[in-house]
């Protein structure tokens, strides 16, 4: 069947893009990696790359076409034997299998309200608007500006370009230049000026690009803002939130794709968390930056675009350190966080379908851990599987086994199971990235081995 | 057989290895004119010469990042980064580079660079300079992570680090520096001349990373641990009566399953000990393999003895370093079971 090539997104926020130049023609045969065409925004070039094996059947864009909308087929590929003429006729309309696209298929997961346990922290007729999750980080920092003036914002272009993910949208306009800092590429740097700003008595929240990129500052998170309210005998707190994406995104290798939930969990002195919702990204960031503590606040570039039911109220905090159970169950308890929860939920809807209930639980803060709801519930289901997109050995899954063990020996009745991320940096192959990261398959094979059904 | 401490144990595997390959150089804060803070690398620049044992300036990204180069063009460099509590600022040289080189290059470059750092508490060292932070490096894939608890093993495991063609962090447990510590500070102070660790052959020899030593066999219930909590375990299980098999994990990634296994299976029981906080740290790690590989033997919750969840504290010291005391408890915990 021919292959759709598609317009890549460079970003999750671009929309369109211009098709530079073609680098093969038709009748070329192709191979996986094989480069296909330069692809321009105002930000980057990048290149297309060949999926699949084939031949190029037909060109659908010219080159030098601007404004191409992501998505749109710009190239037909055919296997051997198949006609090229058969492409141009082919009805648009065929599905496409979701290899055969140039930018890795993000399969959607459609998890119906009436699936979801009712949040207990909404008051019962609260009314809720449909946003996403970029929208609700960038409210609960608007809605905290204006209720404190010592908040401010500063990072790699979250200014005037309203940053690197569209995050901060809207923030300089409204609140200036003295509060809306765009800051030099030095992540030691600003993050060093934040933890000063935050021992003056200021509430800074500092975007890192990606979590990746805060490697570099990182002494300055734990030597500096970590400690420093039990070295000072509690004279001097940091009152300051590190924010931004972290863990994989969509082809950007291993130096763009690390999870850091369990290294940060492991500092005493932080809290870390990390939200699957948008609504809980909005009242947990707006209780991040209340809180007089350094707080890790792990975003995912995947969930950016999402979007959740946001209650409409006119201050919606949560308390830091409370998971919720956001489905009921029986037989299995599924314990995940941030995009976890996607592969988790899938997973869940796919046991039901066997007969087997699955308790889902989103840890939302990762420190402090709220080990007494995921103890309470193993102790109902009996039975434990973890899920997250950290590497195995010392994952978040390694704590949660470790506390099950201790404080629910006695009513587990098969070994609590970790899904986790491929020991390996993950690689930027289409094909080895998808292989290297965990997914509701895997989920769903280790509920059933715990459950012990084959 | 000679009997040295630890700092002359290293001090010799440093020696030979620089005798030996012309290759290896050493390199780090104070590590050359002084010899190192704490002496590992006294006398090495005038016997080797300035081109092969030297003084960096303070810069831990920049050690760490000159040591990828050099390895990564044929040198085999041993970095020094003066206490593992400083050794962030080097974390993303470390991690994005060192760590990922051979996977990146799909195995065209390697980097057999070896940092060594002081590491642990016990010597009033306060917030930065007592850290033990291994679980950062035991998450990564890529990097083999030691920590040896004798002056025989140090040596062993420094010249097996620095022969490796990958890279490896090791961790010196610097209480252990010059004498066996069981965690009773007010006794006094105990040398490796009367440690059976103490003794150290000459010339080159090597311990293979990747394997545990069980240091007391007992068939009542395992202990898990390394470094200075090695000795701290001993002199509680002789104080407990109870039969404890201690288990020294030696390299902590990649970390001996087969050993831990075996002994766990036997005894049915297990105590982990780490002077790290608690909390994601690699006991955490322990527990849940452990659990995952032995479920249907265990006959008690596994129970972790660690550091508590706040930063090392300066004045309550021996209030966080997990004792003797602390150790005994969880033996009888997981044996009242």
């Amino acid at each position: 069947m021919p292959v759709e090539i598609l317009m890549p997104a460079l970003s999750p926020t671009m929309e369109e893009g211009t098709l530079s130049k073609w680098l093969v023609k038709e009748g070329d045969t192709v191979s996986p990696g094989d480069l296909l065409a330069e692809i321009e925004t105002d930000k980057a070039t990048m290149e297309v790359e060949a999926v699949d094996e084939g031949t190029v059947g037909k060109l659908l864009v010219d080159e030098g076409t601007e404004g191409v909308p992501v998505n749109t087929p710009i190239a037909m590929l055919i296997a051997e034997g198949e006609d090229a003429t058969a492409v141009v006729s082919a009805p648009s309309a065929t599905p496409t299998p979701p290899v055969a696209s140039a930018v890795p298929e993000v399969v959607a997961v459609v998890v119906s309200t009436s699936e979801v346990a009712a949040d207990p922290d909404i008051p019962a007729g609260t009314e809720f608007v449909k946003i996403t999750v970029r929208e609700a980080l960038r409210d609960a920092m608007a809605e905290e500006m204006r209720r404190d003036e010592s908040v401010f914002v500063m990072g790699e272009e979250v200014a005037h370009y309203q940053g690197a993910y569209k995050v901060t949208q809207g923030l300089l306009d409204e609140f200036g230049e003295a509060r809306v800092v765009d800051t030099p590429i030095t992540e030691h740097g600003f993050a060093g000026l934040g933890v000063g700003a935050a021992f003056g008595g200021l509430r800074p929240i500092v975007e890192f690009m990606t979590f990746n990129f805060a490697m570099q500052a990182i002494d300055q998170i734990i030597n500096s803002a970590a400690k420093t309210l039990y070295m000072s005998g509690g004279q001097m707190g940091c009152p300051i939130v590190f924010r931004g994406p972290n863990g994989a995104a969509s082809r950007v290798a291993a130096q763009h794709s690390q999870d850091y939930s369990s290294w940060y969990a492991h500092v005493p002195g932080l809290k870390v968390v990390a939200p699957w919702s948008a609504a809980d990204a909005k009242a947990l960031l707006k209780a991040a930056i209340r809180d007089p503590n350094p707080v890790i606040f792990l975003e995912n570039e995947l969930l950016y675009g999402k979007s959740y039911d946001v209650p409409v109220l006119d201050d919606y905090v949560l308390p830091i350190g409370r998971a919720r159970v956001v489905r009921e169950g029986a037989d299995v308890t599924i314990v995940s966080y941030s995009r976890g929860m996607e592969h988790a939920l899938e997973a869940a809807n796919a046991l039901a379908t066997e007969g087997l209930s699955a308790e889902v639980i989103d840890l939302r803060t990762l420190r402090p851990l709220d080990t007494a709801t995921v103890v309470a519930s193993v102790k109902k289901t009996n039975r434990c599987v973890t899920v997250e997109e950290c590497w195995p050995v010392c994952g978040i899954g390694s704590e949660i086994s470790a506390v099950l063990v201790a404080e629910a020996f006695d009513y587990l009745d098969a070994p609590v199971t970790r899904v986790t991320a491929k020991d390996v940096p993950l690689p930027y192959a289409a094909n080895l990235e998808k292989l290297a990261l965990p997914g509701s398959v895997d989920v769903i094979e280790a509920a059933r081995a715990v459950c012990y059904r084959s | 057989m000679p009997q040295q401490n630890m700092i002359q144990a290293l001090n010799a595997a440093q020696d030979i290895l620089l005798e030996r390959d012309p290759n290896v150089v050493i390199f780090g804060e104070d590590t050359g004119y002084f010899g190192g803070v704490f002496r590992a690398t006294d006398g090495l620049q005038a016997k080797h010469g300035l081109q092969r044992v030297f003084d960096s300036p303070i810069t831990e990204a920049g050690i760490i990042a000159m040591a990828i180069g050099m390895g990564a063009n044929g040198l085999r460099p041993i970095a020094e980064i003066q206490f593992s509590d400083y050794i962030f600022p080097g974390f993303d040289q470390i991690i994005s580079e060192l760590s990922r080189l051979r996977y990146r290059s799909a195995g065209q470059y390697t980097a057999p660079v070896t940092v060594r750092s002081p590491w642990g508490g016990g010597i009033r060292g306060g917030q930065t300079h007592s850290m033990s932070p291994e679980a950062f490096f035991t998450h990564i894939p890529g990097i083999k992570v030691v920590v040896p608890s004798t002056p025989h093993d140090a040596k062993g495991l420094l010249i097996s680090a620095v022969e490796d063609d990958d890279p490896v962090i090791f961790f010196e447990p610097k209480r252990l520096y010059n004498g066996p510590f069981d965690g009773d500070h007010e006794a006094a102070a105990k040398s490796w001349a009367q440690h059976s660790g103490g003794d150290v052959p000459d010339g080159h020899y090597t311990v293979p990373l990747g394997k545990a030593k069980v240091v007391r066999a007992g068939k009542d219930a395992s202990i898990i641990t390394y470094g200075t909590m090695v000795h701290v375990a001993l002199a509680a299980v002789a104080k407990s009566g109870i039969d404890a098999e201690i288990i020294d994990l030696r390299t902590l990634a990649p970390v001996d399953l087969d050993t831990i296994t075996w002994s766990v299976e036997k005894t049915g029981k297990c105590v982990i000990v780490h002077e790290a906080p608690k909390t994601s740290g690699f006991g955490a790690e322990l527990s849940a393999a452990i659990q995952e590989n032995c479920f249907y033997h265990l006959e008690a919750p596994i129970t972790r003895v660690t550091g508590w969840d706040t930063p090392y504290p300066h004045a309550h010291e021996w209030e966080y370093f997990p004792s003797q005391a602390r150790i005994i408890n969880a033996l009888q915990h997981v044996m009242k079971v």
